[in-house]
């Protein structure tokens, strides 16, 4: 096919939006490799010295395992519940589907800053208080739950009952209806869906700022501490670290498990 | 899942999202819809009694009134940048086929696989007064000062639109990929061009999408704390900082519950009278 001028602009704005998307990571990591003691451009010539200061310190590798493990539990939460809901929705919920939408969503809806507030005082008032991380593990559930449901809810969106009814007349069992009809559909919502709730708490910031406990630092915590007295290139070198991470979980997911989320 | 083999009973799979909603969203939230009518105290987050003071100290002060404007101003163009930037890349993605396809969704997913407090971090080191562009500009003569980037609402639109592209790309994309290919073949068949197919079709039927995409930039940027903190800086400041800054700087308990409660009433609001009047347009489009 011929490519026509509009193709082309249209085709450079993208490749502008994607360097816009780029450019303040690019940047981080840039700063990363400075061999500099402090933030300048140009760097002083490149290094990886500020990567070997950050794995020393101890306080940043703790972060990176709080963060794993509650941006883990979260996920295997939300992704039962929320999947459970999303099926609900779509399948039985009838007249009530739009409220139940409404309810699932609750949580993206309200602001995250009166959410994390609202769950302080609820852990306070109930005893527990911000001891242990029951509190953060509870608002990174919130948080990522309206994204499993979207995802799957998306998934099943073009279900048709008439598939369940067809499969039914021919005899299949409700298991085999589950296993062969649902499950196919929504397999790359609930896949996608627990990537994106993985992501969203592996981020979060406000909710665990303010439901932290002495010690249970995650690394956007520790990194936001750390960047209000600290203005060495170490900040980024843990920020490169962390994007790359997330960069191999991503690419293992859909290399190795051969997911084409964008295809349902 | 044993639980769908009973066939009565598919109100089970919605239970425990309720449950867990219903206790650690809706009591909590209740439970901060009291703490907005206790009454201050002095050194203590709060008093014994009750009072609407906590609100009246809000709408009878021009600063909150004005910090309230700037929020949902900050919002509404944020929301606007998004979507100018965002469709036509999700139109993109959604429609093309090419090798470097993968690539590019990888990229509109970035500014998600980074912590918000890492992009915020990147923009300061861009937009400051001795950041990455001024210096720059001023290295190639074209400005003599610093142009005013950060601490200002341009520089926390700017950072927000970067931050929540992703919101408005991916519910569109979603939309435009459910649309039948088919549709725009048809379309085409009947001597349609490129562009009325695209008005005709793709963009109506997409139109759901833009409303996820909208509603959900809007109470992201609306309620956003840590990129108007750090960008905004102590100039200027958004409603959800104040409220922060309330509870945990001055430990206003009640009147920082009821500001934060102000913020998302007249977020919902806006949400609200959204929806509607984008159900009927675009019911009337089709």
């Amino acid at each position: 096919m011929k490519k026509r001028p509009a193709d082309v602009i249209f085709s450079v704005y993208c490749w502008l939006v994607y360097a816009f998307l780029l450019t303040p990571i690019f940047i981080v990591v840039l700063a990363s490799l400075n061999a500099g003691n402090f933030l300048t451009f140009p760097p002083q010539g490149l290094s990886f010295r500020w990567y070997v200061v950050f794995f020393e310190n101890e306080v940043f590798r703790r972060a990176i395992v709080t963060s794993l493990w509650v941006a883990t539990v979260a996920t295997l939460i939300s992704g039962c519940i929320g999947t459970a809901a999303a099926i609900y929705h779509v399948r039985y919920a009838g007249r009530a589907k739009e409220a139940v939408r409404l309810t699932m969503l609750a949580p993206l809806l309200l602001p995250e800053v009166l959410t994390a507030i609202a769950l302080l005082f609820f852990v306070y008032s109930i005893g527990i208080g911000t001891r242990g991380m029951v509190g953060m593990v509870v608002g990174h559930v919130l948080l990522t739950l309206p994204f499993v449901f979207m995802n799957v809810s998306a998934s099943l969106e073009s279900f048709d009952p008439d598939w369940d009814l067809a499969a039914r007349s021919l005899g299949a069992g409700r298991l085999m209806r589950f296993r062969r009809i649902m499950l196919p559909m929504i397999k790359p919502g609930v896949i996608g869906g627990c990537m994106f709730a993985f992501i969203i708490s592996f981020d979060a910031f406000t909710i665990s700022f303010l439901l932290k406990s002495v010690g249970t630092s995650t690394l956007p915590i520790q990194l936001f501490d750390y960047l209000r007295t600290n203005f060495t290139p170490e900040a980024a070198a843990v920020s490169s670290f962390s994007v790359a991470l997330t960069l191999v979980v991503v690419i293992f997911t859909e290399k190795v498990l051969g997911l084409k989320i964008r295809r349902f | 899942m044993p639980v769908l083999r009973r066939a009565n009973s598919p109100m089970l799979l919605f239970l425990p999202a309720l449950l867990v909603l219903a206790v650690f969203l809706l009591v909590p939230y209740l439970n901060i819809l009291v703490m907005s009518f206790r009454t201050p105290g002095q050194g203590i987050p709060y008093a014994p009694g009750w009072t609407f003071g906590n609100y009246t100290k809000f709408f009878s002060d021009w600063f909150f009134i004005g910090q309230m404007a700037n929020t949902l101003w900050i919002g509404f163009a944020t929301t606007l940048a998004c979507l100018l930037i965002g469709y036509p890349v999700a139109l993109q993605l959604a429609r093309g086929s090419d090798r470097l396809r993968g690539l590019r969704y990888g990229i509109v997913l970035t500014p998600l696989l980074v912590g918000v407090v890492i992009r915020s971090y990147g923009w300061t080191i861009l937009l400051g007064n001795n950041g990455v562009i001024n210096r720059t500009l001023i290295g190639w003569g074209l400005i003599d000062g610093p142009l005013p980037l950060m601490y200002n609402g341009l520089g926390i639109i700017i950072a927000l639109t970067h931050v929540l592209l992703p919101f408005m790309i991916l519910p569109v994309m979603g939309a435009i990929q459910g649309i039948d290919p088919a549709l725009g073949l048809a379309a085409r068949s009947l001597g349609a061009g490129r562009s009325t197919v695209f008005r005709r079709v793709t963009l109506p039927l997409s139109l759901p999408g833009v409303q996820a995409g909208c509603i959900l930039v809007f109470v992201l940027s609306v309620s956003a704390y840590v990129t108007p903190a750090l960008i905004g800086g102590l100039r200027v400041k958004t409603v959800a900082v104040s409220v922060v800054d309330a509870l945990i700087d001055t430990f206003q308990w009640p009147f920082g519950s009821a500001m934060a409660l102000i913020l998302s009433v007249v977020g919902g609001l806006c949400v609200l009278a959204f929806a509607r009047a984008t159900r009927m347009k675009w019911a009337a489009a089709r």
